[in-house]
């Protein structure tokens, strides 16, 4: 476990360093001078001569990658155009609603996922199970703005029951409570990567069913709760925490969109509204980020599956 | 005529999937026709009307411009046919390609797929939302964006796909009666390749919609006169309270057809050769 874990954190260097030449290239495949792109419209010629010099423009493009690489390893990612701040500066202020509504969001995942889809595939067969797989690839068709919208419409503006836009931070008066802020923004993103978990949990359930460790457990005579459960569901697990992965990879995306329909103060957001500024400091900031935590979740996802599959590491 | 009638056997007893093949039908007739069965132009607009309720003559209502929404909706399926098409096209094209050569040649391959595993480190959107942050809001730029996305994975998927085939007998005995790397790979490996490559297209059809439909609600998609399911849902949003039903009808109709598409996507994979189930996960 301890080489495969080694030899799975050094595969990731060399992807990292691909992706960061990317990041890096974003910039300079913008048509324009890269300097008076990265200050801006308002900028002066003086500061663009600046900002020339520092970053090395003058220089080959691959001292120029060194420079912006040194840069980022010592958490200098620019300046945000728009803000005038330090972009790191500019991503921090999002952080706090982005990993609270993930959070969120995964908890609804978990709790309506596994357990739909662990109905599903032991009432295999019966209108439940046709109605849990049914809605389920309903659920995954919907765009999330719209259903983002229509929540608001029923549970915001009709009942009145939470907020429809928004979110103060959970250090400021209102405190935890102020987590309703995030109860629809969540329930839309968890919907369509909920629905998806139902599918995968229903499948990977029957697929184990079909084993013949099931059918010696069975003829044991065990409960099928316990078989269900112990046999069955935990070895479908494999491939649901697998997909974990997945799921993260569509939350960032769909939550560029849910976080714009709520107007959360969050990271998705930031990423449309820099995209429509023109402020590419912090678009390249934001995806150098979103990258390299993508990665390492990943790469969390196939350690965690290494461990639950022990068949996975030894080849 | 063989192919057809095996096509439609996958739909025999598969109640759910043949109403989505039947709903996909009635939105290519629309695409096609719009301009005959439109009552008006989707791009005039009446001030006098605006939003007014369903009913005659605005059987889907008007919308903040006092444009006939079921004129729009109808051009609207129009640019649905061509994005999913279109996108279909882009990433079989290149992403097939790119997954075919690189498990034919494992030098090749090195590069290729690291390139693709790259790309891969970017969720789906994102990187969508970066190419259009870099290209003008048009339908061709849209169509490449969401075609080049879904090219990585349809590449991952036929590199596993490829390599498995080219260990075969068949592949052996063309080398042997002198076929050269081309025809191997497009007259031996690629027919073996068109019903994976089928339920591929029907998922990425149906995955274009949905992040078509998030590009335009974004401001990043389609250009804004364009009549879109999208551009409709994204311009109306405002007047969701007082005008619920023009987020209604494309909203439907965005649902409708990539539920559609899952479904005969879902139907195609459940028939396909079982040696390739393993491969195909859906998008």
């Amino acid at each position: 476990m301890f080489v495969y874990t080694f030899n799975r954190l050094l595969a990731l260097i060399p992807t990292l360093l691909a992706a960061s030449i990317l990041v890096f290239l974003f910039i300079h495949l913008i048509p324009g001078d890269p300097a008076s792109i990265l200050l801006g419209d308002t900028a002066t010629p003086e500061e663009i001569a600046e900002l020339t010099r520092a970053m090395g423009l003058d220089k080959p493009l691959w001292t120029q990658y060194f420079i912006w690489l040194s840069n980022v390893v010592q958490g200098d990612l620019g300046t945000s155009v728009f803000f005038r701040e330090p972009v790191l500066a500019v991503i921090a202020s999002g952080a706090e609603t982005s990993i609270l509504l993930a959070c969120m969001t995964m908890m609804w995942i978990i709790v309506l996922g596994i357990p739909i889809g662990i109905l599903a595939a032991t009432r295999h067969g019966t209108w439940a199970d046709q109605l849990a797989s049914g809605g389920a690839m309903l659920f995954a068709s919907v765009p999330t703005f719209w259903l983002g919208l229509y929540l608001i419409l029923i549970f915001a503006v009709g009942l009145g029951w939470f907020p429809s836009s928004g979110f103060p931070s959970i250090t400021d008066e209102g405190g935890v409570f102020n987590l309703r802020y995030l109860m629809l923004p969540s329930l839309t993103l968890a919907a369509p990567n909920a629905a998806l978990i139902i599918r995968l949990v229903r499948a990977s359930m029957l697929d184990v069913a079909r084993e013949d460790h099931v059918r010696t457990a069975r003829a044991k005579g065990l409960h099928p709760a316990r078989v269900a459960i112990k046999h069955i569901f935990r070895n479908a697990l494999i491939a649901v925490a697998a997909a974990f992965g997945f799921t993260f990879a569509a939350l960032v995306s769909e939550a560029v969109v849910t976080e714009t329909v709520f107007s959360l103060p969050g990271i998705g957001r930031l990423v449309v509204q820099s995209i429509l500024r023109r402020d590419y400091p912090v678009i390249q900031g934001v995806i150098l980020i979103i990258v390299i935590f993508y990665m390492l979740i990943n790469l969390l996802v196939d350690l965690a599956y290494a461990r639950l599959d022990p068949r996975v590491s030894l080849s | 005529m063989s192919a057809i009638t095996s096509f439609l056997a996958i739909f025999r007893g598969r109640r759910l999937a043949t109403f989505g093949l039947i709903w996909l039908l009635i939105v290519v007739v629309a695409a096609v026709a719009a301009p005959l069965l439109a009552p008006f132009d989707p791009l005039d607009f009446d001030p006098m009307v605006r939003l007014s309720e369903p009913g005659w003559p605005y059987i889907f209502g008007t919308d903040h411009f006092g444009r006939d929404s079921l004129s729009r909706a109808l051009f609207g399926a129009r640019m649905a046919v061509l994005i999913g098409l279109g996108s279909v096209l882009v990433a079989l094209s290149t992403g097939g390609l790119i997954g075919m050569l690189s498990a034919y040649s494992t030098r090749l391959g090195h590069v290729l797929m690291r390139l693709v595993d790259v790309l891969m480190a970017f969720p789906a959107l994102l990187l969508a939302l970066v190419l259009m942050a870099l290209l003008e809001r048009s339908v061709l730029n849209t169509i490449i964006v969401i075609g080049v996305v879904y090219a990585t994975t349809t590449a991952r998927i036929l590199f596993g796909l490829t390599l498995k085939l080219k260990n075969e007998v068949f592949v052996d005995a063309a080398t042997c009666s002198g076929a050269g790397h081309a025809s191997i790979l497009f007259r031996h490996i690629l027919p073996n390749l068109i019903s994976p490559l089928l339920v591929q297209a029907s998922f990425i059809f149906a995955f274009s919609q949905l992040q078509a439909a998030a590009l335009d609600f974004l401001g990043l998609g389609l250009p804004p006169e364009v009549p879109s399911w999208g551009n409709m849902l994204s311009e109306e949003r405002i007047y969701i309270t007082r005008a619920p039903w023009l987020l209604i009808f494309p909203g439907a109709l965005i649902i409708l057809s990539v539920f559609s598409m899952n479904l005969i996507g879902d139907a195609m994979r459940d028939s396909l050769d079982p040696r390739f189930k393993d491969d195909i996960a859906g998008v």
